[in-house]
């Protein structure tokens, strides 16, 4: 009796599988799907917003199926690295300026031009100046898809409430009276892009008129050019306006909804601002709304607008060169890029279109929070800025962390301004030559 | 059912009868999975770990240079290493003794007992996940609950344990040290197999419990203790979840575990031909510290009967 008891459950299990099996096969001849999965770093809001445009573009084209993958900025790179050494890239990839060249320089990246060429790819209505971006000799190998630029947000209601007016192009002693005067009438700090990224660096070696990262070296001819950096941050601990190091372990850096301006629960644990792009407009009044404040925008503090500030591409979309459907992967960057349905979709969120036709099509669209992403790129930024750096090496990504911890250790008190900047030097020379 | 051993059967079928061969046969899944997934990337692993990777484009052989490079031009190993050690050395002991420690007080039986095992040894089962890491960051937030409960007891502060170069490291041991229910119950059985007639023997010459537990308990519970102590050491120099998840090695790398170093030389600064060397310092590291344990084994492990 067990025995066939047994007998009997296997058979059935063996038709199951059997059945499930057949079942798959006649779907996969029914309709020659192409599979396509796009990735994308973003928070919630990006989410829902890139969902509907895969979502209106297999309505439009049937015979493609799209699998969307995301995750927050600090993830993306280790996933997509992973995913290169696995041969598992996904087909269309949204791409950094920062990490392009890498992607690049190792062959991962599809060339466009021949689609270009056949018209699969439309860049009639994108400025040549855009288009050649990604380019290297008569390879085009990435798009950019957004303008963003560089932005300071800040909490315009704390700051009218106690009588401060921000302008535009600040220098650095303007920004910090503001942060003392903020610290010293509310008690609310300042975040002076703390973490490893080299962002606000790199703008203000642009002042100087340096680039930072070079390839082979810094752009920076002496240590001594980086001590003012870091005794910005010397000073603000030591005065007390800045905020402590400690408050960020305890949050997911760069992510939006857990930046101090937004949120913390002790007046310690905010900012009365963030070094943000001008794309993150949106995404930061939102979680501003929680707190019942309004988002102003301007410029990153420099001693030189005109050479710090510039447009940069907000992010690309490359297609990898081993992707299985490469003519659907196109067709869907030129949806992407062209289609007016996609355009009302994304607006502004991920910054100012790339496509004049799209531009103009969204304009009347837009709430007064796009307007004012591209209201702040095209009328603050644009004409007083200068050409964005080439991209950076690939030994960036070391030499930033190792910003980040000299940062760090300056922050928590244990080197000195003069020490960090002289450590930065040789090491990321050392790192860079590599 | 006739199946011969002796004489090798000219049939196929009295072949795959053969009892050696049969063995094999089913040990199959696991060789191929040991094969293909322990073994092949081993040694792909030791070739990286002479080369020049990048992830993104082939190997090209460099020697030993990496393996130079860790021990004369990278103040972070030395970091690590010694955060690693400070870890393992510290949370492994508190775990074990916490372990025998609860196990002794759920040796006798009452209503409650099944319902205490299953509650002390479940951390062990979930404690490992990412869940449980993202759970224990919140915990102790600066506005997290260890705060909020230290205020319902009058002592007010905001204190960012995770901030602290001192107190980081201690919120991962005692994330560790909370896992302590699986050697529980290896320490209740090794502790039901002691015979009774000891403690009798014992008691009628006039031990009290504190000599009946380091003259007979302790010794008799070497063996599962060396066990336990190698087991959850390898486990301990290998950690990566929780200080991944937790504090991706601040405050000023005062948490940095080795094997999250390794990952990140080999995934974000993408050096993974010296993230593998690193690798295998740690397997030969690891390898010295189970044999200097060993050795020592004879000293203070009891050894089958008196």
């Amino acid at each position: 009796m067990k025995k066939r008891t047994l007998l009997v459950c296997l058979i059935l299990v063996a038709c199951t599988a059997l059945w499930a099996g057949g079942k798959a096969e006649a779907t996969a001849a029914a309709g020659a799907k192409a599979n396509l999965t796009v990735s994308w770093w973003g928070n919630q809001q990006r989410n829902e917003i890139t969902q509907n445009v895969i979502d209106s573009f297999m309505e439009a084209n049937p015979n493609v199926v799209i699998d969307g993958q995301f995750n927050e900025w600090a993830d993306y790179w280790n996933k997509l690295a992973t995913s290169a050494a696995g041969n598992a890239l996904p087909d269309v990839i949204q791409m950094d300026y920062k990490y392009i060249n890498q992607y690049e320089t190792n062959g991962l990246l599809l060339d466009l031009a021949p689609y270009i060429k056949d018209g699969t790819l439309d860049l009639s209505n994108i400025p040549e100046s855009v288009s050649s971006v990604a380019t290297e000799g008569d390879k085009v190998y990435g798009m950019m898809i957004a303008t963003t630029a560089p932005a300071l947000l800040y909490n315009k209601n704390l700051l009218d409430s106690i009588g401060i007016t921000v302008k535009d192009h600040m220098s650095i002693d303007e920004f910090i009276t503001i942060a003392r005067e903020v610290y010293k009438k509310t008690g609310i700090k300042t975040n002076i892009d703390y973490g490893d990224s080299e962002n606000y660096l790199d703008y203000y070696m642009r002042s100087k008129g340096h680039i930072l990262y070079t390839d082979g070296g810094l752009g920076v001819p002496s240590a001594q050019e980086f001590v003012p950096f870091f005794r910005i941050y010397e000073e603000g601990i030591k005065e007390g306006w800045m905020v402590s190091p400690s408050i960020f372990v305890e949050r997911v850096l760069r992510s939006v909804e857990q930046d101090p301006l937004v949120y913390g629960s002790s007046n310690d644990a905010r900012s009365w601002c963030a070094f943000f792009w001008a794309n993150q407009i949106p995404a930061t009044q939102k979680a501003a709304n929680a707190e019942k404040f309004e988002v102003g925008v301007t410029n990153w503090p420099s001693d030189n607008h005109k050479l710090s500030n510039y447009l940069k591409p907000s992010q690309f979309m490359v297609i990898s060169s081993k992707s299985k459907n490469p003519r659907e992967a196109v067709q869907f960057l030129n949806y992407w890029l062209n289609s007016e349905t996609a355009g009302s979709y994304l607006l502004c969120e991920r910054g100012v279109p790339v496509s004049s036709k799209v531009g103009e099509h969204i304009a009347p669209m837009l709430d007064e929070i796009n307007q004012k992403v591209v209201k702040y790129i095209n009328t603050v930024v644009a004409p007083k800025s200068s050409p964005v750096n080439p991209p950076s090496p690939i030994a960036a990504n070391e030499a930033s962390r190792l910003l980040g911890s000299l940062r760090e250790q300056v922050c928590y008190g244990k080197i000195t301004a003069e020490q960090a900047a002289q450590q930065f030097f040789t090491e990321a020379n050392k790192i860079l030559a590599k | 059912m006739q199946h011969t051993t002796t004489s090798p059967g000219l049939s196929a079928k009295k072949f795959f009868y053969r009892d050696d061969v049969a063995g094999i046969i089913f040990s199959l899944p696991f060789i191929i999975g040991f094969f293909m997934f322990i073994i092949v990337p081993m040694i792909m692993s030791l070739g990286y770990s002479l080369s020049e990777y990048n992830i993104l484009s082939p190997a090209r052989f460099i020697g030993l240079k990496n393996y130079i490079k860790i021990f004369t031009d990278d103040p972070l190993f030395y970091k690590s290493i010694a955060v690693t050690f400070y870890y393992a050395l510290v949370s492994v002991p508190l775990r074990l003794a916490f372990a025998l420690l609860v196990a002794m007080m759920l040796k006798q039986t009452t209503k409650a007992t099944g319902l205490y095992r299953a509650v002390y040894y479940l951390p062990s089962i979930i404690g490992g996940s990412v869940a449980v890491s993202i759970l224990w960051k919140r915990m102790f937030a600066s506005d997290g609950v260890l705060n909020r409960l230290l205020a319902v007891i009058g002592i007010q502060t905001d204190f960012a344990w995770l901030g602290s170069t001192h107190t980081a490291i201690w919120v991962l041991i005692i994330l560790s040290v909370w896992q302590f229910g699986s050697s529980m119950l290896i320490f209740l059985a090794s502790l039901k197999q002691i015979p009774v007639t000891l403690y009798e023997a014992s008691w009628v010459d006039g031990a009290g419990k504190w000599k009946q537990f380091t003259r007979i308990t302790l010794p008799l519970l070497t063996p599962t203790i060396f066990f336990n102590l190698v087991m959850q050491m390898i486990h301990g120099f290998l950690a990566f979840t929780q200080c991944y998840i937790i504090t991706q090695g601040k405050p000023l790398n005062s948490t940095l575990f080795y094997m999250v170093y390794t990952y990140r030389q080999s995934f974000e600064y993408f050096n993974a031909g010296y993230a593998a060397a690193l690798a295998w310092l740690m397997l030969i590291i690891i390898g010295l510290i189970t044999s200097l344990l060993f050795l020592t084994k004879r000293f203070w492990v009891f050894e089958g009967e008196e």
